[in-house]
């Protein structure tokens, strides 16, 4: 059971926070951020975090509770600050962003961020470990069930694709995999550097229940993680979004997948993120 | 000296006793069935292992997934591939994420000899030495073996173990007690220091006799234990000898003979050290167990010759 399950509208105000704290957390930063990639999974963590997913503060230990894994660990500034909403982290951490030794380093780090439940920041590595995590509750007749979102640049990393045939082999309907599908990465679009289209049938060619979604749409997120039903085969979610959705001088720039909000750009970005 | 006894089967043994008592021990191998011995455990247990295919990567990923989801996952796959292939996720997804993982690494040094060097794994223990709080142990013989694996599997946290291809004869008697970081002194002499990890103490052992016959007293020093490592102990045992010779089947860099290396530079203490192992610029031979340890003298023969060397230059 989720501690908050907010309404849709709700979860939509509660990613408007989340946006403005990214935004003041990176322009923050001393060195630099991942402003376009926090923005664009804030509708998944949010929905994930204040609606689907059977984990609190409180339960953060439980043996019961829903694994997230965020493998795409350069999008940890949008993490913290989903965090930080839900309590599992001060708010006033997030000012500390990449400070020397701080609670919040540029990629996750267990044992300095409660809540965070992987080391990640290397590509690639996520889904192997929640095949794992996944295939250990199968076992053990637990209901946990593991989310885990990855970039879609991420998806050519082939340990992803060892990770799919070993989930589809021991059909882990726990698993849900949710592609962060932004169509950008480092150095440009991710059709001209590396093409993963079509996505959706590769997954399916693996084995997987595909399921596709608009990602930045909070409704159609929300109906669609909440639709996900066992069935013997892993679930993928892609997530169609758009890199630094949310603020029109970001959103679709790929300059913008290293680059922080500086001098106007923040007053500016806070405006356009207002509560109406 | 008793029986010997391939340490795979010492291993599942280990695995099945384990499991008996009440341990949730899930091994995890990528098609290495055979090359884990495992097929009694199976039988016994059938379910219980995870075979992921072909995919070291996924092998020791999952394995940290089976850890956090509340597992003893153990790793029984070839060390050549375990160590190259899944580097990264040895490095992440076990030691930074500290995951409660045993890594086996099967078949190590130049087991698989003539395969040629795709299959031999002669850098595993300089890499893990490079991760800060893995364990590392490379057991030299059955009952050693077994006590190791017992500790491993009650001791939270990861920890690699080396093991050799062939079936290795008993070194110590029924009263061997094994402790973390203990180097076992299997021999005193004050001409000449032999230490050994793993299947090599016994060509130190035999070096020894060897050497006794022509006048010269070595020490036969086993390191079984490469972190934890009571260096002082170690210490202890060199400084009483005038020379040191390390032997290894791995490079000479970052092995035991590095660690020795390291032990005796540290403390001051200038005894000569001759490393060997599979020298600078050099790969194992592919040849069968006998020639590749002769070509590359860390058999008894090519150890004789060394510390008679050795000691030989020092006056």
């Amino acid at each position: 059971m989720n501690p908050f399950s907010l309404s849709v509208e709700e979860l939509e105000k509660k990613a408007r926070a989340v946006r403005r704290r990214i935004i003041v957390l990176n322009a923050e930063s001393p060195a630099g951020g991942h402003t376009g990639a926090d923005l664009s999974q804030v509708e998944l963590l949010t929905a994930l975090y204040f609606r689907i997913l059977n984990c609190s503060p409180e339960t953060k230990e439980s043996d019961e509770r829903d694994i997230y894994i965020q493998s795409k660990g350069h999008a940890v500034g949008g993490y913290y600050c989903v965090l930080a909403e839900a309590g599992f982290i001060p708010v006033d951490w997030l000012s500390t962003y990449q400070h020397a030794d701080s609670h919040l380093p540029g990629h996750p780090v267990k044992h300095k961020t409660p809540g965070i439940e992987l080391n990640t920041g290397a590509l690639g590595h996520g889904l192997p470990v929640a095949v794992g995590i996944a295939l250990a509750a199968k076992r053990s007749n637990s209901k946990r069930r593991v989310f885990a979102i990855t970039g879609d640049g991420e998806l050519a990393e082939g340990s992803n694709w060892e990770a799919a045939l070993v989930a589809a082999h021991y059909q882990l309907d726990n698993l849900i995999i949710i592609n962060d599908k932004n169509n950008l990465q480092l150095a440009g679009s991710t059709k001209e550097i590396m093409n993963t289209d079509p996505l959706d049938e590769k997954w399916r060619a693996f084995g997987m229940q595909v399921t596709e979604c608009k990602g930045n749409d909070m409704a159609d997120v929300v109906a669609t993680l909440e639709g996900l039903q066992p069935g013997g085969k892993p679930h993928v979610v892609i997530a169609h979004t758009t890199k630094g959705a949310g603020v029109s001088f970001i959103q679709g720039r790929p300059e913008w997948h290293h680059r922080v909000p500086k001098g106007d750009e923040v007053e500016l970005a806070l405006e356009e993120l207002k509560d109406a | 000296m008793r029986n010997s006894e391939h340490l795979a089967t010492v291993m599942v043994n280990a695995f099945i006793d384990a499991v008996e008592r009440g341990v949730d021990l899930v091994p995890v191998v990528a098609d290495s069935t055979s090359t884990a011995k495992i097929a009694p455990f199976i039988k016994q247990f059938p379910g219980r292992l995870v075979n992921v295919g072909i995919a070291e990567q996924t092998l020791v990923g999952a394995a940290a997934g089976l850890a956090i989801g509340g597992k003893v996952a153990v790793t029984c796959n070839a060390a050549p591939f375990l160590i190259s292939r899944a580097n990264e996720q040895i490095k992440v997804d076990i030691c930074y994420n500290n995951t409660n993982v045993k890594l086996f690494g099967l078949n190590s040094g130049a087991s698989y000899g003539p395969l040629a060097s795709t299959h031999h794994s002669i850098d595993d223990i300089s890499v893990l030495r490079g991760f800060g709080n893995i364990e590392i142990y490379a057991p030299s013989c059955p009952v050693e073996c077994r006590q190791i694996i017992d500790y491993a599997l009650a001791h939270v946290g990861p920890v690699y173990i080396r093991l050799d291809g062939k079936a290795l004869p008993e070194l110590h008697d029924e009263h061997y007690q094994f402790a973390p970081g203990n180097i076992d002194v299997l021999r005193k002499g004050n001409d000449v220091a032999l230490v050994a990890m793993g299947s090599t103490v016994h060509e130190i052992v035999e070096a020894a006799t060897q050497l006794a016959a022509q006048g010269i007293e070595a020490s036969v020093i086993s390191v079984p234990s490469i972190r934890p490592c009571n260096t002082s102990q170690l210490l202890d045992a060199l400084k009483t000898c005038n020379a040191v010779v390390s032997v290894e089947e791995h490079n000479v860099n970052g092995g035991v003979g590095s660690l020795v290396a390291e032990v005796l530079a540290e403390a001051g203490c200038a005894i000569p050290l001759r490393r060997l192992g599979i020298q600078d610029g050099q790969y194992a031979i592919a040849a069968d167990r006998a020639s590749t340890r002769a070509r590359h003298e860390i058999d008894a023969a090519g150890v004789v010759k060394n510390a008679r060397q050795i000691l030989l230059n020092r006056q």
